[in-house]
């Protein structure tokens, strides 16, 4: 395939930072429904799950990485006044997950490499199942309060995101082929990984493609299956220099490669030129250029997945197969994690395991390349996590000693 | 801003689509120096970086780029309008511009994706307000 042409967005420039810094302990907080909790009061749950994942004190970590852009994420006087510490902390709003919970291990590298911090937490969570009852349009309150969405697509019903993406799903089958069948693939694999993982959301609830076209369509063409979760819940992972990481508890989990993307229509998604593709295009060519690998090398792989047909998409965009050629890649057992093609999101996903953003995916890939997930890919040595918000796209690419 | 999605006469980058909507043209901005459509509004041309824009008004035929059929309302002020088809239209000047509507006078039989289809302007309202605004709806082309 070729990506050389595409001019409607680019690639961020990153610098190296191959190996300079892993991710040395990973935790979760309870994945739920509607559960009264607080995003604070969870983030802290995640952090003490990694904390203890790394065998790390919470003295130990003077960096904190948070996502800068919603308003009730941790602050560091909620870490002090819940772990009884009180030292300096590096903070940086650049994490958090979505696009970022790829892009931050880049930005703590930086940090690390200054020596502004040593050990750095990047946590997110959200309580949006609990406090689903008083916002607008759920997450697409945002997009709800953007000027130009309030005037040119609001009143006319495009709104909010399930809108958004039934109508490039439509115009991919349209161009590409690309069937229910084939998106439905994407959701049943999440659903057998769900089923496997004892945290996971729909983890009690298993689902069959014939279930799966069975349920009545929601914004045709996409089902409620095609949708991700709305829940309360989130992750953490700790990262740290190479030096400090061979000490600790876990063996390391390199950060081997990171990208970024962005897309020229910036949240105007009715006017990217490329409607049918995600800026992964100028995103994952760089992280595995960074990493020395290719879409042939990796053993797992997440991605961000709000709707199947976004997972769809990046899977084209990132290279592991040709565009528009996804539908019939992700047919039959491909994505499962036991059948040697393309474990994908061997969680469950934002659809069947939580709606934490993508946090949650990092953590999968660090649990996959340690040998301790739930639904184990046997061997998995280089895993990715393909990270999508609006305009933004964004790689981490993670692997371990061999 | 109200809870009812309707255009805001105050907005100035909009007002003069929904002005033109009112005497019945779909107008669109173009620059005055390079000559091309420029969607969404915005101060500068992103061709040419001219600042001087003028809003024209467009044949109003084009053809449905994509559309969604949306049968359970996702929010409230669409929830008596289920099912409703909203999508794009890709003008026929220049299917680069793409504009956001809600097809109105379809039958289930004939909806499908590059679907030529017309401008129609016709009041918006919502159930439960006596407000409403003249915008342009699409509808098959005859």
């Amino acid at each position: 395939m070729s990506t050389a042409a595409a001019d409607w967005g680019r690639s961020v420039e990153l610098d190296d930072v191959s190996h300079r810094v892993a991710i040395v302990g990973v935790g979760e907080a309870d994945q739920t429904q509607a559960s009264g909790r607080s995003a604070r009061d969870i983030s802290l749950q995640a952090i003490e799950r990694a904390l203890e994942d790394a065998g790390l004190a919470p003295g130990d970590v003077d960096g904190l990485m948070t996502s800068g852009g919603m308003g009730d994420q941790l602050l560091p006087e909620d870490f002090h006044a819940h772990f009884g510490t009180s030292h300096d902390l590096w903070i940086s709003g650049e994490g958090g997950g979505m696009a970022w919970a790829a892009t931050a291990p880049s930005k703590a590298a930086a940090a690390l490499a200054r020596g502004d911090a040593h050990v750095v937490l990047n946590v997110f969570a959200v309580s949006w199942a609990t406090q689903r009852g008083s916002m607008r349009g759920g997450p697409g309150e945002f997009h709800a309060r953007e000027p130009l969405k309030a005037q040119l697509e609001l009143p006319f019903g495009w709104f909010p995101q399930p809108v958004y993406f039934a109508t490039i799903a439509r115009r991919h089958m349209h161009e590409f082929g690309t069937t229910p069948e084939q998106l439905g693939a994407i959701a049943v694999a999440c659903r057998r990984h769900a089923n496997l993982h004892p945290g996971a959301v729909l983890h009690d609830k298993p689902l069959s493609l014939e279930d799966y076209l069975s349920r009545p369509l929601l914004v045709d063409p996409l089902r409620v299956e095609d949708c991700c979760l709305i829940s309360d819940g989130g992750a953490a992972y700790v990262m740290t220099s190479p030096e400090r990481a061979h000490d600790l508890a876990k063996p390391p989990v390199w950060v081997a490669g990171v990208g970024e993307g962005r897309s020229d229509a910036g949240l105007y998604w009715s006017q990217q030129r490329d409607f049918t593709s995600t800026p992964q295009v100028f995103s994952a060519p760089a992280a595995f250029r960074m990493a020395g690998v290719t879409a042939e090398d990796v053993d797992v792989l997440t991605l961000y997945d709000p709707f199947t047909i976004v997972a769809l998409m990046q899977i084209e965009d990132m290279g592991f197969c040709a565009k528009g050629e996804a539908g019939a890649f992700v047919e039959g057992t491909r994505l499962y994690h036991d059948a040697g093609g393309l474990p994908y999101n061997t969680h469950g996903g934002l659809l069947s395991h939580a709606y934490v953003l993508g946090i949650a995916h990092v953590v999968e890939v660090v649990r996959q390349l340690r040998g301790e997930a739930h639904a184990q890919v046997p061997g998995a040595r280089i895993g990715v996590y393909g990270g999508y918000t609006g305009h933004l796209a964004s790689t981490l690419v993670l692997e371990r000693d061999a | 801003m109200s809870d009812l999605p309707l255009p805001d006469p105050d907005a100035a980058l909009t007002r003069p689509f929904f002005e033109a909507a009112e005497r019945g043209e779909l107008a669109i901005p173009r620059c005055d120096t390079c000559r091309r459509l420029v969607w969404y509004p915005r101060e500068r041309c992103p061709h040419c970086g001219g600042d001087a824009l003028s809003w024209v008004a467009q044949s109003g035929r084009g053809t449905l780029y994509s559309y969604a059929v949306v049968h359970r309302a996702l929010w409230k002020p669409f929830a008596d309008k289920v099912p409703y088809v909203t999508g794009l239209v890709a003008l026929e000047e220049d299917p680069a511009v793409r504009v956001v509507t809600t097809l109105v006078d379809w039958t289930p039989g004939e909806l499908r994706v590059d679907l030529p289809v017309e401008v129609v302007f016709r009041p918006l309202r919502f159930a439960g307000s006596e407000s409403s605004a003249v915008v342009p709806f699409f509808k098959p082309a005859a």
